[in-house]
């Protein structure tokens, strides 16, 4: 402390930091906070609410958007986007980690074509391709299916899997030599090695493969047309000003597993991010 | 310009012409490598014998004459069904491929007439087959030049079952990469495939089935560029396009550097506690923060709100006439969700920088700006660069915010789509709301050349995929 009084202008340089720092946090915090404060607001309208906060506060909105289902059915729009999400997450880890151990520990001749084309292919943005998906999808009966939704999200799962190449390119192949001088073939040393080495790259793929499904609103909005049959995304996405709180409550109820999740993995995100991965 | 980013220019530029240098050496080598292949196939041809001529007339037969009965008639059946398939459906699908259908339908004579699309479609499935017919042939005819060799040779062929039991050990990865490359194929291949031929195509408008669709060559390429309807909407989105992607991409890059830098300084105590606030609104889903934001700036809102009770008037932030503050918000909302990715990814290299370096200059009496601008940039710059590259290309194609913001607007002036949507948005507009696939099919190849150019050619530099083995 004696130091910076004896340096005013370093004291000055440690007060305007803060001053950005404090800025900043408001500046994120702020509108998350404003959300949350409003899906405890007891009238559900944005006119009722004086600027950013609301006339009153109550638990009530939580309690309607599970009990008044008639209109906006958020429990089943849940229900959608858990089972979608899951089952996507589910496929779509396990072709990515095949696709991952393969490139990794396999020199074949197609191998750098391979890798370059899956480059190309994943420059393309999935929803450039959103009206050949939408046509096909309305030729193969998928429109209002929610496997065809899981079917487009697991197979295009596989594009992402330089992380997990990367991580299987770190665990060292001289276990591998072992076993197979011990007679293990392949694919033994896959299931018996590789996968329980793995591990923390399969929970973290699984719950990454998870996010996508659960916060898209592209595809549902194109593919899933019938109203019971939404996803949470795109039932919010049909609230208007009057049910400003019911939108508020809604989001902050899907949106806490995934902060827990992010907040958990906060370590991989900056090497995942390295990677070249980009949020939309 | 500093020595260090000087270097790295001179490096790229060094890339580039590998890059393209590699390319020539390719096609110097080719006719060496053609000559190879051509001498090979010519030892096949003489040393040929009665079995492997019999696979090459019908897969399997060889096999079979070499008393590989397990083999022989696995070949046999995939022939069966290849024939089979073409004969009822393949046929039909390439001549359909075609002529998109020649029979339109007529519910008053009560003709069921062709369905382009599902022609265009089975046309695409049937050249797919084709190839992976041409391909199983000619492992079939070298597999039974292979057993032929290893007779040659006195050698014993490997069994049925040995040859098996190899898929699950050198051969796994042929296995395991079939399924993923399967979904690829049909999920991610078969609608770019589609969407590339339908920007051939009339298909659009007027022009869906059950009316028949036509073959039409470039002709949406030039609609675009020329006709009045479509080109200068074409232009001025274009533009726009490419100010909001360079805009976006500087500011977020250098506000989540300048940020990163901020949380670095030694000064600041509890880094973890400053950093949750922008991971805070990273976690939380895009779509939750876009409709937020729209309501924060909608008449009802509480910036309106707040404008009303100091004595304004409401102000339609978004409104139809609101150019530029719809723009300057969409800027302000897209680094809002970008900003905290790009600081976690600028946090993530400045661990890397070199402690000694900062040491040193300032030694030599360089300041803080000279230290950031001499140590600090050449280095975030050199590392992050295809990271830079690929933000770019997804703020280029950033269909969510303005489709949140200003979503369904349409302006005089511009062609279904508003002065602040994208390309991307355009084409949504166009093919999904109103049906002009070919345009938008159109649009969207424009949009793949030029962002696939861009980043194919940047992958090919980056150091990550020429190193690639080094770490193993």
């Amino acid at each position: 402390m004696k130091k910076l009084v004896k340096h005013p202008r370093r004291l000055f340089g440690v007060a305007i930091t803060y001053l950005i720092l404090l800025l900043v946090a408001f500046v994120f915090l702020f509108p998350i906070l404003w959300l949350v404060l409003a899906s405890f607001s007891k009238s559900g309208s944005l006119y009722s609410f004086r600027g950013f906060f609301p006339t009153e506060y109550s638990f009530d909105t939580f309690v309607k958007l599970f009990t008044d289902t008639e209109m906006y059915n958020y429990p089943r729009w849940f229900a959608n986007t858990l089972f979608i999400a899951v089952m996507s997450s589910l496929i779509g880890t396990f072709l990515t980690i095949l696709t991952a151990y393969c490139m990794s520990r396999f020199r074949f001749k197609s191998r750098k074509a391979l890798m370059k084309t899956t480059l190309l292919l994943g420059m393309f943005p999935s929803f450039m391709t959103m009206t050949a998906v939408y046509l096909l999808c309305t030729q193969f009966g998928l429109v209002n299916q929610h496997w065809g939704l899981i079917l487009i999200y697991s197979a295009g799962a596989p594009m992402g899997y330089l992380t997990q190449k990367g991580f299987f390119d770190t665990v060292s192949v001289s276990v591998d030599e072992a076993a197979r001088i011990d007679g293990a073939n392949n694919f033994q040393i896959f299931v018996k090695i590789t996968l329980p080495l793995a591990k923390p790259m399969i929970v973290y793929t699984l719950l990454s493969s998870f996010v996508w499904p659960w916060s898209d609103f592209i595809l549902p909005k194109l593919l899933l047309k019938k109203k019971e049959l939404w996803t949470v995304a795109v039932g919010l996405m049909s609230l208007d000003d009057t049910e400003f709180s019911r939108y508020a409550a809604g989001s902050v109820f899907i949106a806490i597993p995934i902060v827990i999740f992010y907040f958990a993995l906060s370590r991989f995100l900056i090497s995942g991010l390295s990677a070249g991965a980009v949020k939309q | 310009m500093t020595a260090k980013l000087k270097q790295f220019f001179v490096k790229t530029g060094i890339s580039v012409k590998n890059f393209f240098l590699g390319i020539g050496n390719g096609f110097k080598t080719l006719p060496q490598r053609l000559k190879a292949r051509w001498n090979a196939f010519v030892s096949f041809l003489k040393n040929a014998d009665g079995n492997v001529v019999a696979s090459c007339l019908l897969m399997g037969l060889g096999q079979l004459f070499y008393g590989q009965w397990a083999k022989g008639l696995i070949f046999l059946a995939v022939q069966a069904v290849f024939v089979l398939f073409f004969v009822f459906i393949g046929a039909k699908g390439l001549v359909g491929l075609f002529t998109l259908g020649t029979v339109e339908s007529n519910a008053w004579y009560g003709v069921e007439g062709d369905n382009s699309v599902i022609m265009l479609l089975l046309g695409i499935l049937s050249v797919i087959a084709l190839i992976l017919y041409a391909v199983v042939y000619v492992a079939n005819v070298k597999d039974a030049y292979k057993t032929q060799c290893a007779y040659d040779s006195l050698k014993t062929p490997p069994t049925f079952r040995k040859e098996l039991s190899s898929l699950l050990d050198r051969n796994f990865y042929k296995v395991a990469l079939a399924l993923p490359i399967l979904g690829v194929c049909v999920f991610c291949v078969l609608p770019i495939v589609f969407m590339i031929l339908i920007a051939f195509t009339n298909y659009g408008g007027t022009t869906v089935p059950p009316k028949l669709v036509d073959w039409v060559g470039l002709e949406n390429f030039g609609k675009i560029l020329t006709l009045s309807d479509f080109a200068p909407t074409f232009f001025k989105i274009f533009g726009w396009n490419i100010l909001w992607a360079v805009l976006s991409t500087f500011i977020n890059y250098f506000a989540g550097l300048g940020l990163a830098l901020l949380l670095n300084r030694k000064c600041v105590k509890g880094k973890v506690f400053w950093r949750l606030f922008p991971i805070l609104a990273y976690a939380v889903p895009g779509f939750i923060t876009l409709l937020g934001f729209k309501f924060m700036f909608s008449y009802g809102g509480p910036i309106n709100y707040y404008i009303t009770q100091a004595g304004g008037s409401a102000i339609g932030f978004l409104d139809i006439d609101a150019k530029w503050s719809s723009r300057l918000i969409g800027l302000a909302v897209n680094a809002w969700l970008c900003i905290p990715s790009s600081m976690l990814l600028a946090t993530g290299i400045l661990s890397n920088v070199n402690g000694d370096l900062y040491e040193a200059a300032r030694v030599d009496g360089a300041g803080p700006w000279k230290q950031f601008t001499k140590i600090t940039l050449p280095y975030v710059l050199f590392a992050t660069m295809p990271v830079l590259i690929s933000q770019f290309i997804a703020n280029f194609n950033n269909f969510g915010i303005f489709y949140f913001l200003r979503g369904g607007l349409y302006i005089d002036g511009y062609f279904l789509a508003s002065d602040t949507d994208l390309l991307i948005n355009w084409l949504y507009n166009m093919s999904i709301d109103n049906n002009y696939y070919s345009i938008g099919a159109a649009i969207s190849i424009v949009i793949f050349v030029v962002t696939s150019v861009i980043s194919l050619a940047v992958y090919v530099m980056s150091p990550s995929y020429k190193q690639e083995d080094t770490y193993q």
